[in-house]
This record gives structure tokens, sequence and C-alpha cells, in this order.
């Protein structure tokens, strides 16, 4: 097997009763939706192999189906956020040179007026038989899917992740988080994200079911269905694990049982590892280090104390390096990876696969490990603050000042400044109905961060300006101060 | 703490800049405080700590200080008389 259309078809083989996705109290067996995934390859017999169709579609069955179907097709899947501005859109539409976008009759409208010479068309009306195909690229036949990532100067770039590189990255995925077919996995996350979409590949690789949610803002909901459906493994961002004990007293009755949570990345905080550590009985907490670029880089399981910032170690296959001018990795510097999970280059950006050079993917990310080889961390290469020489990694201030309960979330960043350099600005969103001053949130850092750290201007702001998975984009928030 | 027996004080400009002293330098005894005594015969009282007490007077009087004027503060009293100049 060498497509992960064939490891979906195993499971159509050997499970063909039994539930493949439950979505808004819809269900599908494997074989049922087998069947529409070939119904819906036929309408694409006429696409030459190889030709790019995009998916503007919420989390569904429709979604799911169209996916596997374009893949059945040997065709390219590139996938579009929901959330995304119009001319995102439009931008990532003429970039990927997509023919067709699937989309939904909700997403419709959003569709209008968006002008890349692409045909729009919805789950319910498709019948691309009748459409005139014709594909001019010339790609390696192993492009699976393309995910943009907007990159910190906010200019997309089109990850073109392989067959080979899915396969590789779900077998880790399965084998290290032990995901087999008695799984019932709760997935609140958008299957157009690295993260959902792993998600996905590994409960139809190992023929469990999905528990499928459009999305993560009703925490009560992802509870009641951990419940309804005796789930056994949730995956969710770091953001929702904590809105989850935040507000909800008695989560540990539904999350208890679960045997895994899985989350990634972005900023964990101790607290919330050590919650879900005593909550689970004999579950596990484990996190991961990737790009869409380098998915699963590293995988922690948060087992036992320790180690709680950590986001682990490669899995055999995959080598991180950090690059720094001191030649010791336990210092601070950027994170190189390679391996079978990095993709060969990006979709038609020869500027951006300089990244790549002999299959190292430069990070940009910048992290160290410890005598034991654990990778840690350090926030971005691109926005070190450097006041009078020092350096401040703002992950660093910002991890500060979120222990405060006053305080929801907080993002540092270097301003210009004649004296020093730079120096910090931190914008602080508060807590629901907090009191808190900034005298308070710069005596505190006064009393916790060495003195170069200490912010030198607090703002406070409602949110945060996101992209378009809900990540800060901090080079906003720089540009506002420049 | 001092933090604590200044908060029963009244909410003088005076007691205000002294508090804020005392919480930028936490470690500082009370003895060792003077109106006029000048930056470098603190300990502690380098350029980031400056930093540190123009940022909190800022906040606490709603003032905005200019680098120019913050080079030229040398003591809690000069803090004290640009405060009341300019509140």
């Amino acid at each position: 097997m060498n497509k992960i259309i064939d490891y979906f078809r195993r499971n159509v083989e050997n499970y063909p009763d039994k539930n493949a996705i439950i979505f808004g109290g819809q269900s599908i067996t494997y074989r049922k939706l087998g069947e529409l995934v070939d119904s819906f390859s036929e309408n694409l017999i006429n696409l030459k192999k190889g030709s790019t169709i995009s998916i503007f579609h919420e989390n569904s069955i429709d979604f799911v189906i169209s996916y596997l179907g374009i893949l059945n097709s040997g065709m390219i899947t590139h996938l579009i956020p929901i959330n995304l501005s119009k001319e995102k859109i439009q931008e990532q539409l003429e970039i990927a040179n997509s023919k067709f976008v699937i989309t939904s009759n909700s997403l419709l409208d959003r569709m209008e007026n968006i002008k890349s010479g692409c045909k729009i068309i919805t789950f319910q009306e498709l019948d691309i038989q009748d459409c005139e195909l014709s594909s001019s690229y010339d790609v390696e036949d192993d492009v699976a899917y393309l995910i943009f990532t907007s990159g910190t100067t906010g200019k997309p770039k089109g990850a073109s992740v392989t067959q080979s590189n899915t396969i590789f990255t779900t077998e880790n995925i399965i084998n290290i988080l032990n995901y087999n077919n008695a799984d019932v996995n709760v997935l609140p996350l958008p299957l157009t994200h690295s993260f959902g979409l792993g998600c996905l590949h590994s409960s139809l690789f190992v023929g469990s079911t999905l528990i499928l949610l459009e999305n993560a803002t009703n925490t009560k909901k992802i509870l009641e269905h951990i419940k309804n459906y005796n789930a056994t493994t949730l995956a969710s961002v770091p953001l929702t694990l904590t809105k989850i004990l935040k507000e909800h007293e008695n989560c540990s009755d539904y999350l208890q049982d679960l045997r895994l949570v899985i989350t990634n990345s972005t900023s964990i905080p101790k607290k919330t590892v050590m919650c879900y550590r005593d909550i689970l009985k004999t579950g596990i907490l484990a996190t991961y280090y990737g790009l869409t670029e380098a998915s699963r880089s590293t995988f922690m399981i948060f087992a036992k104390p320790g180690k709680e910032t950590s986001v682990g170690k490669p899995p055999e296959g995959i080598v991180i390096k950090i690059e720094n001018k001191v030649l010791d990795e336990r210092k601070v510097g950027e994170i190189l990876i390679k391996g079978k999970n990095v993709i060969k280059n990006y979709w038609n950006n020869s500027e951006a696969d300089k990244n790549i050079v002999d299959g190292w993917l430069r990070t940009g990310d910048l992290g160290h490990k410890d005598a034991e080889g654990y990778l840690y961390l350090d926030g971005r290469m691109d926005y070190v603050i450097n006041i009078v020489g020092e350096k401040v990694v703002p992950e660093e201030v910002e991890e500060v000042v979120r222990v405060l309960i006053d305080v929801e979330d907080v993002v540092a960043v270097g301003t210009k400044n004649e004296m020093y350099g730079e120096i910090i600005k931190m914008f602080v969103k508060k807590s629901p109905n907090s009191k808190i001053t900034k005298s308070d949130i710069l005596s505190h850092c006064i009393k916790n961060l060495e003195s170069f750290k200490v912010p030198r201007e607090i703002e406070f702001v409602d949110d945060f300006p996101r992209n378009e998975f809900g990540k800060i984009e901090r080079y906003r928030l720089s540009e506002k101060n420049e | 703490m001092y933090y604590q027996k200044t908060e029963k004080l009244l909410d003088s400009a005076e007691n205000n800049i002294k508090k804020i002293f005392f919480q930028v330098f936490p470690d500082l005894d009370e003895s060792q405080f003077n109106w006029t005594k000048k930056q470098n015969e603190y300990e502690n009282w380098d350029s980031f700590s400056h930093l540190h007490l123009i940022t909190m007077i800022e906040e606490n009087f709603k003032i905005t200080i200019t680098d120019d004027d913050a080079i030229n503060l040398h003591s809690a009293k000069d803090l004290l008389d640009f405060v009341e100049r300019n509140r």
C-alpha cells in the first residue's frame, strides 16, 4: 500500500458495517463511505491526473467524501480554511491553479465575485462530467494535498504534502499513540489544518470511528460527545483544553476514562498538563511539534512528572538539529528538521524552497534540547527582541504574565526605541470581569523577571489579530508599533 | 511589608511615588530611601530599573514621560517634582 486511499479501502473490506464517521447526529459506515467516495470519483473521471481541486467546506461527512474522492481519482486536494478572507481565498486559488472549488450551500456566498478562473460548485450539485476540463500542471504524482501556511510575512506558501509524507506521519501517529480499531475519536478540529487532517487519517487507517464536530467553540458539546459516544480519545488545541478546565468544574467526570488526549505544540501551559495528568485515570496526555511542511516531527507523552514544557523527541526516521553559533544544542538556536515527513518542495514557490536544503527544513522556530535530547520550543526567530544587546524571547515574558488569573492571554513584541534599540510592549487580554491594572502587571513582572525583560508599555486589548487557524499573528502587532 | 503599610496612607503623589519605589526595588529597606538620594547612590538603580520607575509612574499618574525628560530625573524628588508639574 502506498496511497492514503489504500489504507481506507482496506478498512472498507475489514469493517464494512462499522461507523467510520459520526457528525451532527448522522453516521456513515465504512462500506457506505467507500461507495460514496467511488461515486464522487466518477465525477472526476475526465480530469487529468494530478489536477488540483479545492475544498472550501465546513467539517462534515461531505467534506470527507470530497477529500477521499479527490485522492481516489489521483488528484491533488487543496484545503481552504473556512474563515479565510475573500482576498486570501482568491490568492490561494490563483497560486494553487485550481480548476474547481467544492463548497457547501452555506459557504457559497463567501465565494461570490472571486475571480480565479475556477468553477465553484456545491457538494450537492456536483456534476463535474459536464465541465470542460484540462490540466497542464507538471506535478509529481505523489502530491496528495496542499495546505497554505501564512508565514511570518503573511504571504501564503503552499506546502505540497505527498502521499509518502502522509503515510509515514500517520504510521508514526498510530504506533506512538497506539491508535487502534477499538478507538472512538472525538475531533473538534478543522480538517483543513494539518492537526485535524492527521487525526482523520489516523482514524481511517486503523478502522476506528471518528466523532467529528464543526469546531471547538462549544466546550460543553465536546464533553457531551465524549460521554455519549464512550469516546476513547480527544484531539484538541491547548487553548481548548485549558478552556475546558476553566469552564467546567466537573470536567473530570467526562474526561477521566479517555485513554488519550492529544494536543499540539502551541505553548501548552504547564498547569494544564498537570491537571490533565491528574484527571486521566489511566490515559495519557500527549503533544507533538510539527509544521504543515514537517508534520508530527516530535512526540511527547506526559506520563510522569517532569518535562512538562518539552515537545518530546523525534520518532525514528526524523532528525532534528539545533543550529546556533555556540554549536551547543542545549543552547537556543534554530530548529532544522530532516525526515520522511518533510515536504520536498513548496507549491510553485522557488523562494520558499530555499528553506529546504539537502532535505533539511529550516523552520524559523527557536528551540533547544536537554541532556536527554528532549526538545523545547523557545519562540520564533523573527520575534526575538533585542534590548541593548540582551536577547529576549517574547514567550518567556508572556509565560510569566499568563499565570496571573486575571489575564486570559498575552503577547509581547519588540518596539523600536532610540535609546535601547528595542523595548518590550505587551498586549494583554484580560479575563472576563477582571479588574487588574497595568501597574499590577508591571509590578508582577518586576518581581518575576530579569530587569531587562520587564515590559516598557502595556496595552489592554479585546483580542489579538489571528490567522485563519486562530493562531495569533504577532507580526501584525509588531507592525502596529513601527 | 512596606507595601501593605503604605496602602493605609493617603493617596498622595508623595505616597504613590514612594510606593512605586518599593515596588521597583523590592529589596530596598525603608532606611535606605531618601527623597534627595541620587540614582548612582542606589545599588540597583540601573537603566532598566529607571525604565520601570518611569513606566510605573506613567501608569499611575496617567502622564507621559519622554526619553529626554526621563534622562534628567535622578532622584525620588526629581520624579515627584515632575509629577507635580505635569499631572
